[in-house]
């Protein structure tokens, strides 16, 4: 049956981005997942399994994830606890939030709040040479996670508490002041609210609905 | 010869997967009784979406043990895929039997009654073995295509007791559709829990449409419930093929786009407007009906009245009500401010209320019109029963039409019962 398999895996890298944010690697045990999908993550053999969306690239032969604890949580904090060769339990990879073969060469925006950026990340490392832009919205520019990894001119960062963004403000600050192309594709991704918002100001641009994909994470 | 019994509870799938059992048994020795009867043998097939699920799902097993203490008793269904361990606290059940082993249930009870006690987990699980339920238990044959759903929506737990997709391969589904269609079936349901999604050696859900509406024969298709997302307009030409009925029940939920949101649905109220518009368009009277869930986690009361606007103008003439309960192990269940419930009561009495009207008006658009009735039964008066293409109940008088014909029936008046009929003549 078409039952959800767990597996172990053992951490094989730590990265630590921020004092709460890091990036979990694992051996890829061949799972297969096509940019944005996600996983389900937890302690092994706990029935608590949050979703992580895969941060690294399709073709890469490891799997990384990149996630931030969260201070009420309880599976963001476990995960923040674990060593290089702990064990996890992963569930394989779901969801929709892709790019569609026929529109792999179309201009896409994509739009993320903190680590809303993992499946973009994905996106572009799987897809070399998309015409995309990332806006990452931050509250302070220490957040920008591995932002090198990204292409100057494409990246983004929107921060609301520091000066140091590449504008200064949140993402719906800078979608009030920038017009959106026409025919521009807009995947977004984190916290509710603020995709909600950036829905009704592509709207008042005349993005419509069909042209935009939605990630919720909380 | 044995006698036993059946209790289904929630939704279509599981509804096929027991009259699947039920027709096994009934090809076997047994005696098949009513659920209220004393019986050797008892199966509850339960649900658990809900909190009420579980509930009467219990209520079930207890009633069953209170009329037979001695009693084979075989619990299977979603509540047991859900909560092993709370399961366990039922008394006296002889067989928990999760959804991937439920096809063997004959195959377990028959061991048990010759002697041999079988542990239903080590069974090679199959979600798709069942048969055909038998042509005397309905006019209408429920096909299942698809198990499982990938969409996770915040407030579901079908992920977790059905599973991930797993969709039936289509050549499967042609010769089950040509079988049911051989015995003299002349309405299939296309059954599963997310069958829009239906994806199989490349064939995706309109390419199965289009396949079986191609098979010959005077038979129609129901396409039961849908999620508003994963096709195109290649669908609603679909809908407009003579085979296929003009009814859909397209789940809502939530007419708040942020509940919208916040409950992972794939879709916004206005891209749920767009395909109502669309099929509206081509088949005006074309009969819409849904779910809606009230209560979800932060359902202000604009939240609710952008639901109560949406379910007023769209005019759906039936409408399922859920009261949001928490399922552990899903996202929602985690979510701050729950909502109380005497305001979920509230907010789906007003839901309920407002449905009633729309159903009688609906109904009552189709006074003067035709409607191709397959008839399901027909009583002691004379009196034949059956849903018209538009899944409506009417009755007629039967004249010389007899069980599971298609009659034209010119629709007179409607009979404003709890459920409103419509009323005709051939
Ligand atoms: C499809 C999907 C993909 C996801 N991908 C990622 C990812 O790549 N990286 C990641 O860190 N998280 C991701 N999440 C969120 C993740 O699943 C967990 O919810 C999060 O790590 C917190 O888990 P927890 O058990 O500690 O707390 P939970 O019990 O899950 O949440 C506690 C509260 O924290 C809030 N919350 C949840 N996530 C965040 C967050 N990231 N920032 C601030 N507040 C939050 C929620 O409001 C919630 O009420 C994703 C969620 C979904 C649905």
């Amino acid at each position: 049956m078409n039952l959800r398999d767990h597996k172990i895996y053992r951490i094989q890298e730590i990265r630590e981005l921020t004092e709460s944010a890091f990036i979990l690697r694992f051996d890829r045990h061949g799972l297969n997942f096509m940019a944005g999908q996600h996983i389900l993550i937890g302690l092994e053999g706990s029935s608590e399994l949050r979703e992580y969306s895969v941060y690294s690239g399709e073709k890469d032969d490891f799997l990384e994830i990149l996630v931030k604890e969260v201070e009420t949580g309880m599976v963001s904090k476990q995960l923040k606890k674990l060593k290089v060769g702990d064990p996890v339990q992963v569930e394989s990879a779901v969801g929709f939030f892709r790019i569609n073969k026929e529109d792999i060469d179309k201009k896409l925006l994509f739009i993320a709040s903190g680590t809303g950026i993992a499946p973009f990340h994905s996106f572009i490392k799987s897809y070399p040479g998309i015409n995309h832009t990332l806006l990452h919205g931050i509250r302070y520019s220490h957040e920008a996670y591995e932002s090198e990894s990204y292409e100057d001119f494409r990246y983004i960062s929107c921060v609301s508490k520091d000066q140091k963004g590449v504008f200064k403000g949140r993402v719906t600050d800078y979608l009030k002041q920038n017009r959106i192309e026409e025919n521009t594709l807009v995947y977004l991704c984190g916290n509710s609210d603020m995709i909600l918002e950036c829905k009704d100001l592509l709207e008042e641009q005349g993005i419509s609905n069909e042209s935009i994909y939605t990630e919720v994470y909380f | 010869m044995k006698k036993i019994a059946f209790k289904t509870l929630g939704c279509r799938l599981n509804q096929f997967e027991t009259d699947s059992i039920v027709s096994q048994f009934h090809h076997g020795d047994y005696e098949i009784v009513d659920f209220s009867e004393v019986a050797d043998v008892y199966v509850v097939n339960t649900c658990t979406v809900t909190k009420q699920g579980d509930s009467r799902s219990r209520q079930a097993v207890n009633f069953a043990n209170r009329k037979n203490p001695d009693s084979l008793m075989v619990v299977t269904g979603c509540m047991v895929n859900n909560h092993m361990d709370n399961s366990q606290n039922l008394q006296d059940v002889t067989y928990f039997v999760k959804n991937e082993q439920k096809s063997s249930i004959f195959h377990i009870v028959e061991s048990h009654l010759g002697g041999e006690m079988i542990i239903p987990s080590d069974l090679k699980p199959d979600t798709f073995n069942y048969s055909p339920a038998d042509k005397t238990m309905h006019t209408r044959s429920m096909i299942k295509i698809q198990d499982g759903c990938d969409n996770f929506c915040t407030f579901c737990i079908v992920p977790k007791v059905r599973g991930r997709a797993v969709s039936r391969p289509p050549h499967d589904i042609m010769e089950n559709i040509r079988k049911v269609l051989d015995f003299g079936f002349k309405e299939i349901i296309l059954t599963g829990v997310n069958i829009g999604r239906y994806d199989s050696q490349d064939w995706n859900f309109e390419k199965l449409l289009e396949s079986i509406v191609e098979i010959s024969g005077d038979f129609r298709v129901r396409i039961s419930s849908i999620e508003p997302d994963g096709y195109g307009d290649r669908f609603i030409e679909l809908l407009q093929h003579p085979k296929v009925t003009p009814h859909l029940h397209l789940c809502l939920q939530s007419g708040s786009d942020r509940i919208l949101l916040q409950m992972k649905r794939m879709y916004t109220s206005s891209e749920y407007r767009n395909i109502i518009d669309k099929i509206k368009r081509e088949i005006p009277d074309f009969n819409f009906t849904t779910d809606i869930m009230v209560g979800f986690p932060g359902e202000t009361e604009k939240d609710f009245q952008q639901t109560v606007s949406m379910v007023e103008e769209i005019g759906f003439s039936h409408v399922h009500t859920f009261k949001y309960s928490i399922r552990n192990g899903t996202r929602a269940a985690r979510m701050e401010d729950q909502i109380r419930g005497n305001v979920k009561s509230d907010r789906s009495e007003i839901i309920r209320k407002l449905a009633e009207e729309n159903k009688l008006t609906y109904r009552r658009t189709f006074i003067g019109k035709d409607q191709r009735v397959l008839i399901e039964k027909i009583n002691r008066k004379g009196i034949a029963k059956g849903y018209g293409q538009h899944y409506i109940p009417v009755e007629f008088p039967a004249n010389s039409y007899s069980r599971n014909d298609f009659a034209e029936v010119q629709i007179k008046e409607i009979n404003r019962g709890k459920e409103p009929v419509l009323v005709g003549v051939v």
